[in-house]
């Protein structure tokens, strides 16, 4: 049995003040082992973003804590967490977010040169389909190219977690399928820990372990001993 | 592994260059030109401190009435004091042995006749001779017989030697009598009582000229005065900028200078005096580096006087007078000024008495230090280039404020980029590097590019500026680490430190904000109402609103611009209307200042001249507050105050009441270079003494002429230890023509003053023509790259307001008139405030030069100064209108988030 590798206790986030006071996490646990594709699942407004951000160090809870590998995120400073984004986290948005002035190559070289133990850059290039493109600029690739290059730039860092927030959100069936096959091999070859944050409930069977939250809490945390592939899905 | 993100900085460059080409060449034109003045100055200073060694250049020189005799040079070279007491007995004894023999001769005669008579008579009488006509005969044929003989007895009389004797002792005595009686007045006036007297022994070189009639283009009609010296001179020398010096009898060099006012070339033929040479060497002699004929001429005359060099035998063939000048370099040289002053003192002394003792006579005497014609322009080039490195630092902090600005809007652009940078590890710190990489590297581009062209091409400006003033020696390029300071490190730090602030404070955002594009620090609870306008019109303001910051930047840009066209057209019609209102300026038509007030007979120099009134003066120095800034760029010399002492009830100047106790008036020049309030209290001091004096400012004089201190000539006296008959000069409202012109030191009139303008205007008339029309060229950069940031940051809605159909000259139209409205109203704003700026500036400018006068701008000027602005944003305008032309759909479309 594995231990837990990512701890969320009694996470509590709210935004605004007064009467526009909105409680958008309101006492979330849950524990996610090392190497799991967990998939957080949940209707919009649900706050799985908001989890995510906080699970990437980019949001802080109003209460509660995040603990990776037993250090809590809001026991260190900007710095460390700043060095804990870059050694230990991958990032994968719904919009791609690459450099428009660097190529397909050098996309995933931004993430590269992050790491201490990055993985070869063409290997991953060959991985994700993009060997043929690795010269191109962003502005000459489809959507799901765009997102490949995307999902490269995280995974060259070889992370410890992969935390993707809606990555197919903006994409259509074929190509999401497609990226989440991407998704599903770098888990299995590379063995990150996979965070996804989707609204899509088919995603869920591809995945170890799916939570599923509404408003704030979690309603389900179920361990799924039937993975299908991402071919498998349908929706 | 290198950072990947360093590869976007030449794309960047590359997909943005025409941008970058404009930033490039606005830096290049603005380092290179000062670094190129930097360089000129160094290396021109070079030149002249380097030719002060190897051309020899005097301590000091003198010129005398006949030639000094070899003795006369030997006791001059000692620098010993003569003993003038000893001379002044000796002469007087030489004097009074001539008289008391004359007497005694006469005496003798007259006894030696008389005692010849009485025996002729008595023998006479012996005779019984009575008729006088008839002794008379014998009286006369004994004399003539006799009295050689008797002559002789006498002298040799016991008695005559005895009386010879005594008349000669009384004599003796009487000399030394008057001698004692004059003495202490006379070592008062030479000063030989002086306990601090050190002798200081110099180096004598003979250093004759001759001043001839120089007709450059031989019509017979003199065109100028040259003074002329031998090409055998080993003191003095000169370096030759073109040519070579005389050889022959037939050949001359002149200077520069002269040669390029007057059009005379290499080869050309030239007559002095009577003969005609052929011009074979264009030259700057050390000790002429101006043209001051005279050492207190105001100005210096590089039309009508010319300094030559001819060889010894051309020489002696020219007719004029001989000018017995002689250079002296001292044995040991003076640290400082006030050591040269000293020595300066010590050695007049020694050279006043010497002469004296000597039976010569001194028709001038000037140290080195005080020689305008080789100092002027040295204190001028020191005092340059301070200005013109102020305005240059200040276009690079807007330069790198357009940096920030541009570079927050990429930021803005590169929201999501940059919050998922963030969010994978990027630190804040790395972002900034990168974000300031680009503004660091074009700045550094530019300083190279500049620094280079500073060294080749823009040093030659500078360069051609100074020869178009000076007599200055051929130069060749020096390193100088103020240009390498002043035009690389001090732009990359205000580049460094604008872009860092402003980076620093937009990247403070946390990722999540970068990634949702939440990049106001406050948000707006609710979007401005519009009042009910037509839909383009309320489009259009909310354009402008969206925009305000970036036309809040415009505006600044505007503002600066307008700052820029006050200085451009405002420093040429200041200079105008000072040589303008000179004439009034003036408080006597006439203002003579004399050598002494009294001639070689100690008499106090009169005049006929009924409106001539006296006054005294004295010039003493008001000690300016110095910035750091300006150490070691010039003399950094302290404000130069003339003194005057005014008689009562002047004719000339009105002064208040208030003169007792030290209490001054001060010219309004004064009062407003340094805002200087009745009441305060202003110290001056001595140049070369140390002696300082306080007064108190009972008010001011309107006289914006110059830096002047005005007290009754009574309270002058008193202050500076003058005798109550003394004085410094006469105002007069006529020429004053009977006073001998050796007598007069400087006559100011207003054509005096106006030479100063006119030389001024002269020197840098083309410099600042150029000045202002490459100003008018950066002005045009300034707002091109200006508007291009509105343009930039508009892209997507523009892009996506042609998706929606609009029309380019509609789409033209709501964002191009915000910005003509914007720009046409702040140009006015901005001229206001420009030259409101200018005006101070100008102060502080004039504050770090000597002299004063205020900032002024014509009407005509005002109007150009907005209108080149709009002309200049007409034509950006029409690059803007190609520019949204050009702006495709798919901007809108590729990049929605």
């Amino acid at each position: 049995m594995k231990e837990s590798f990512l701890e969320i206790k009694d996470l509590k986030k709210s935004y605004g003040a007064g009467a526009a006071r909105q409680e958008v996490l309101r006492g979330m646990n849950f524990s996610v082992k090392k190497g799991e594709f967990c998939v957080l699942l949940g209707p919009s407004g649900s706050g799985k973003s908001t989890l995510l951000n906080i699970i990437g160090g980019i949001d802080t809870p109003d209460e509660g804590f995040v603990s990776i590998n037993g250090d809590k995120l809001e026991e260190m400073s900007e710095r460390e967490l700043t060095m804990y984004r870059r050694k230990h986290l991958g990032y994968v948005f719904q919009m791609y977010n690459l450099i428009p002035n660097l190529n397909v190559k050098e996309n995933i070289e931004v993430g590269a040169y992050l790491s201490d133990k990055p993985l070869k850059v063409d290997e991953v290039l060959s991985t994700l389909g993009l060997q043929e493109h690795k010269y191109k600029y962003p502005n000459q690739l489809s959507g799901g190219q765009q997102q490949r290059v995307s999902i490269g730039r995280a995974v060259v860092k070889n992370p410890d977690i992969l935390l993707c927030d809606e990555p197919t959100g903006a994409l259509d069936y074929r190509t999401s399928k497609e990226i989440l096959a991407l998704i599903e091999d770098c888990n299995k070859k590379y063995g990150s820990t996979v965070i996804m944050v989707t609204h899509n409930e088919a995603i869920k069977y591809m995945s170890d372990h799916v939570i599923k939250l509404r408003d704030g809490v979690v309603r389900n945390n179920d361990i799924n001993d039937r993975k299908l592939s991402a071919f498998e899905l349908e929706w | 592994m290198k950072n990947p993100l360093i590869r976007r900085i030449p794309r960047e460059l590359r997909s943005d260059w025409h941008k970058y080409l404009v930033i490039i060449i606005f830096m290049v034109v603005m380092i290179g030109v000062i670094s190129g003045m930097y360089v000129g100055h160094d290396s021109m200073l070079a030149a002249v401190y380097g030719g002060r060694e190897t051309l020899n250049l005097e301590d000091g020189s003198f010129e005398l009435s006949r030639a000094a005799s070899k003795e006369l040079l030997d006791d001059i070279s000692s620098g010993e004091l003569a003993d003038l007491r000893a001379y002044y007995i000796n002469k007087g004894e030489k004097e009074a042995d001539e008289e008391v023999s004359a007497a005694l001769e006469e005496g003798l005669g007259e006894e030696v006749r008389s005692a010849i008579a009485d025996n002729v008579r008595a023998q006479c009488a012996a005779f019984g001779i009575s008729d006088e006509t008839l002794i008379q005969e014998q009286i006369d044929s004994a004399i003539s017989e006799s009295y050689d003989d008797a002559l002789e007895q006498a002298r040799d009389s016991e008695e005559f030697r005895q009386a010879s004797e005594e008349a000669y002792r009384e004599a003796h005595e009487k000399v030394a009598e008057l001698v004692d009686e004059k003495w202490a007045e006379t070592a008062e006036r030479y000063g030989l009582d002086d306990e601090a007297f050190v002798p200081v022994p110099v180096t004598i070189y003979e250093h004759f000229y001759k001043e001839e009639a120089e007709d450059a283009d031989n019509d017979g009609a003199e065109d100028a005065t040259a003074r002329v010296y031998r090409s055998d001179c080993v003191i003095d020398m000169a370096s030759f900028n073109e040519g070579r010096a005389p050889e022959t009898e037939n050949e001359i060099a002149i200077d520069r200078m002269h040669a390029d006012n007057v059009g005379i070339r290499l080869g050309d033929t030239i007559t002095l005096g009577a003969k005609r040479f052929e011009v074979v060497g264009l030259l700057s002699y050390v000790n002429y580096l101006t043209l001051h004929r005279h050492n207190t001429d105001l100005m210096f005359d590089a039309f009508g006087f010319d300094v030559a060099m001819v060889t010894p035998e051309a020489f002696s063939a020219l007719g004029s007078r001989l000018h017995y000048s002689y250079a002296y370099k001292y044995g040991s040289a003076p640290s400082d000024k006030i050591e040269k002053a000293a020595y300066s003192d010590n050695f007049l002394k020694a050279l006043i008495t010497q002469t004296l003792a000597h039976d010569n006579e001194i028709e001038d005497y000037l140290p080195e230090y005080m020689r305008q014609a080789s100092n002027f322009a040295v204190s001028d080039i020191e005092n340059d280039s301070a200005g013109a490195s102020i305005l240059c630092y200040i276009l690079i902090g807007v330069i790198a404020f357009i940096f920030a600005v541009t570079i927050s809007n990429t930021i803005d652009k590169e929201a999501s980029v940059i919050g998922t940078l963030r969010a994978s590890g990027y630190s804040r710190a790395e972002l900034v590097v990168h974000y300031m990489s680009m503004p660091l590297i074009v700045t550094l581009l530019g300083a190279a590019i500049g620094n280079a062209l500073g060294y080749t091409a823009f040093k030659d400006l500078a360069v051609g500026l100074y020869y178009n003033s000076y007599s200055l020696p051929a130069c060749q390029p020096v390193w100088s680490n103020t240009a390498l300071v002043k035009t690389t490190l001090i732009p990359l730090l205000l580049m460094f430190f604008i872009n860092l602030f402003i980076i620093i404070r937009k990247l403070r955002l946390s990722p999540l904000r970068f990634l949702r594009h939440e990049l106001e620090r406050t948000r707006k609870a609710k979007a401005r109402r519009l009042p009910k306008w037509s839909f383009l019109r309320r489009f259009r303001l909310r354009i402008l609103l969206q925009n305000m910051p970036n036309y809040l930047i415009l505006v600044f840009g505007v503002i600066f611009i307008e700052l820029m066209m006050c200085f451009a057209f405002g420093l040429p019609d200041s200079l105008d209307h000072y040589a303008e209102k000179a004439p009034s300026m003036m408080f006597a038509e006439y203002q003579y200042m004399l050598m002494d007030s009294r001639d070689a007979d100690g008499n106090a120099i009169e005049t006929a001249e009924e409106s001539a009134e006296r006054f005294c003066a004295a010039e003493l120095l008001f000690e300016k507050e110095r910035s750091s800034f300006r150490e070691g760029l010039g003399s950094g010399g302290d404000e130069s105050v003339t003194v005057y002492g005014i008689e009562k009830n002047s004719r000339y100047i009105t002064l208040g009441s208030d003169t007792e106790n030290g209490k001054i008036y001060i010219s309004s020049a004064f009062a407003n270079k340094f805002n200087i309030k009745p009441g305060e209290t202003i110290s001056l001091h001595a140049e070369y003494e140390n002696s300082s004096y306080s007064f108190t400012v009972a008010g001011q004089i309107d006289y914006e002429g110059g830096i002047a201190v005005f007290m009754d000539a009574d309270s002058f006296k008193s202050v500076f230890e003058k005798d109550a008959d003394d004085f410094s000069g006469y105002f007069s409202r006529r020429e004053i023509t009977d006073i001998d012109a050796s007598a007069i030191a400087a006559v100011i009139t207003t054509e005096e003053i106006l030479k100063v303008t006119n030389q001024l205007t002269h020197s840098m008339g083309g410099a600042i023509n150029v000045f202002k029309y490459a100003l008018i060229v950066l002005t045009a950069a300034l707002i091109y790259l200006l508007a291009k940031i509105i343009i930039e940051r508009n892209e997507q809605p523009i892009s996506m307001t042609k998706i929606l159909g609009f029309k380019n000259g509609e789409i033209a139209s709501l964002y191009i008139l915000p910005t003509a409205i914007v720009v046409c109203l702040f140009s006015l704003i901005g001229f206001a405030v420009g030259y409101y700026l200018m005006i101070r500036i100008f102060h502080l400018f004039m504050l770090q030069m000597d002299g004063y006068f205020a900032f002024y701008m014509s009407p005509p000027s005002m109007l150009l100064s907005v209108l080149y602005l709009l002309i200049g944003y007409a034509f950006v305008s029409a690059v803007d209108f190609v520019r949204i032309r050009r702006i495709p759909m798919d901007v809108a479309l590729k990049n929605i988030e």
